[in-house]
């Protein structure tokens, strides 16, 4: 994979959160993902399909979720329970939505459902082989990571 | 006012309703999808419809054509994270009257909804 096609999505963390959080994320080093990696408590992920493919994922420990949720809604963390899986899925949407702009293709990318896993100790997988770039992310509502596997699409692929 | 909120993520419903809602906008109805838009649109009139794109069930752009073809003259506004060039010229093509990207700051959605009921009161 290479690693300029993270930039887009990097850009549209600092866009989305500072337009819907009214934060600066700070970004730590890029890495590859390893299998070996802890999965994070709450993970949102969108499949991304056209010229190019991939999937974006946006992973938070929950106290870090909980915050951006109370933040967004301007409730205290005991009345947002149901919405925080709807908050970080909305936040790897927009994230991806940005991003997908950027690659400048004709059609335009296409994007998928957000998907939210929770719990610990998992592994993503899909798509197969795929290389997964990571960057960490610190911010006044706690940590968070960006992983990102994107490629171009092989000619006559189906 | 009323306006017919369509989007699946239930946050954005939130963050919608609470922007209208502070600007005095406060017959709101929610949708979850397009299908569920289309049978709420049956039984009820609306003064704008905000339509988010990228749903299931029934997609935005989908929905927004669907109203058109039966003929109701409610304006819709596109609220969505599809920011490309030809995504809003399709959506405006197929009918729709304005086009927000997400995300977007609650006056810029009110300026937006503003603009909308303002040009609807003008006469023709």
């Amino acid at each position: 994979m290479d690693a300029a096609y993270v930039n887009p999505f990097l850009t549209s963390v600092g866009h989305v959160f500072r337009t819907l959080l009214k934060i600066e994320p700070q970004r730590k080093a890029i890495r590859l993902a390893t299998r070996e990696s802890p999965g994070e408590l709450i993970t949102a992920t969108i499949g991304i399909a056209g010229e190019m493919q991939g999937v974006v994922a946006l992973g938070f420990p929950l106290e870090t979720a909980t915050q951006i949720a109370c933040k967004l809604l301007g409730q205290p963390a005991d009345k947002v329970g149901e919405l925080v899986g709807s908050a970080v899925s909305e936040l790897v949407n927009m994230v991806a939505g940005a991003a997908k702009a950027k690659f400048d293709c004709d059609p335009p990318l296409t994007l998928g459902l957000p998907m939210v896993v929770r719990g610990t100790n998992y592994k993503l997988e899909y798509p197969e082989d795929a290389t997964w770039l990571e960057v960490p992310f610190e911010s006044e509502v706690g940590v968070f990571s960006l992983k990102v596997t994107m490629s171009a699409k092989m000619v006559g692929a189906a | 006012m009323k306006v017919l909120i369509v989007d699946d993520s239930p946050i954005m419903r939130s963050l919608i309703k609470s922007a209208l809602t502070s600007n005095g906008i406060t017959e709101l109805t929610e949708a979850e999808h397009g299908k569920q838009a289309l049978e709420t649109l049956k039984t009820g009139t609306f003064d704008l419809i905000l339509l988010d794109w990228n749903m299931p069930e029934l997609d935005g752009l989908q929905t927004l054509k669907e109203i058109k073809k039966s003929g109701l003259a409610t304006p819709v506004m596109m609220v969505t994270t599809e920011s490309e060039k030809q995504r809003v010229v399709e959506a405006i093509c197929a009918g729709a009257k304005d086009y927000l990207i997400k995300p977007f700051e609650p006056a810029g959605l009110i300026a937006k909804v503003n603009g909308i009921f303002k040009r609807a009161a003008q006469p023709a």
